[in-house]
């Protein structure tokens, strides 16, 4: 569907519904384009609408008037984003929608900071791939009489029987891990975004 | 009498109903936001922070209690119009038959 933006007589008034359609804008672009064009239409269907309902009195009165009622887009979509952000994010296991659907919803509940923490934890991961490209010997994935017993970093003087198993073959090995973890760790996201929906 | 307490108390009231009342809202018709908005106030004189709506219209949707459709107009400023879904009309019903059971309790004591 195209969007018609509305004409006004006035110049400033103009200027004025410009400036406030743009900060919608700005609030929603982190969401797919659909839904940024979903809520821009919705607010300008709204304004249009309370035009032609008030067509009493000078048009610039009227619209400061509208989007005083309307509120500012920073507040009043907050919670409209962060729903839909999150949405996105389980939906697409994009990493960088995770984690802005994450960062707007913390005010929405304390999970989502450990979800956020769990996430972070990946990164111990990337440290042990580097660690393994520093320190080849001591780190990697160690076994004893058959059984892990180590993944990470062992001192030499203290895996004394233990021995490092995978070689080079760690670092694929902690790849696998972080995008396990990663799949893992946002299904657990959804799952709780569904229970959240049943108790609501 | 304490006023700060009662008007506490009556925003309470408004914001645990607003969702109830829109639904009661489009039961019989469907609305798009502004008329809604409109609808709202003439029933029950709840002013609402109209911007707020949207969110919330958005929460009925995930909750497949409302669905809504874009209707092009002449203008070429489309309309968005809400309407309830199966699940919220069988939903509203079950929340009116509560509402009425609480409104019947609370008048013995009041």
């Amino acid at each position: 569907m195209e969007i018609k933006e509305i004409k006004f007589s006035q110049i400033a008034s103009q200027r004025i519904y410009s400036d406030y359609m743009k900060r919608v804008k700005k609030v929603t672009n982190s969401l797919s384009k659909e839904d940024q064009n979903d809520i821009f239409m919705e607010f300008n269907s709204h304004i249009y609408e309370s035009l032609q309902h008030k067509n009493d009195g000078n048009e610039i009165d009227l619209l400061l008037d509208i989007i005083e009622r309307l509120g500012t887009p920073e507040e009043v979509l907050k919670p409209l984003v962060a729903d839909k952000k999150l949405v996105q994010a389980t939906k697409t296991f994009n990493p960088v929608h995770v984690f802005k659907a994450l960062v707007l919803n913390f005010t929405n509940g304390i999970s989502y900071v450990f979800f956020f923490l769990l996430y972070l934890l990946l990164f111990a991961f990337v440290v042990l791939i580097f660690a393994k490209i520093i320190n080849p010997s001591e780190v990697g994935m160690f076994m004893q009489n058959k059984s892990i017993i180590a993944m990470g970093y062992v001192k030499t003087d203290d895996n004394g029987n233990a021995r490092e198993v995978l070689g080079n073959w760690f670092i694929p090995f902690t790849l696998l891990c972080i995008l396990v973890f990663y799949l893992l760790i946002t299904v657990l996201l959804k799952f709780k975004k569904s229970i959240d929906k049943k108790r609501k | 009498m304490n006023e700060t307490f009662v008007t506490n108390w009556k925003s309470q009231v408004k914001k645990g109903t607003l969702t109830f009342i829109i639904l009661n809202v489009l039961k019989e018709n469907e609305y798009y936001g502004y008329e809604l908005i409109e609808q709202i106030r003439k029933h029950t004189e709840i002013e609402i922070a109209e911007g707020t709506l949207y969110p919330l219209m958005n929460r009925l949707k995930n909750e497949n209690l409302v669905s809504s459709k874009w209707v092009e107009q002449e203008t070429g400023i489309p309309r968005k119009y809400y309407c309830l879904t199966d699940v919220g009309t069988t939903t509203l019903i079950q929340m009116n038959e509560y509402w009425g059971n609480l409104a019947k309790s609370i008048s013995k004591i009041i």
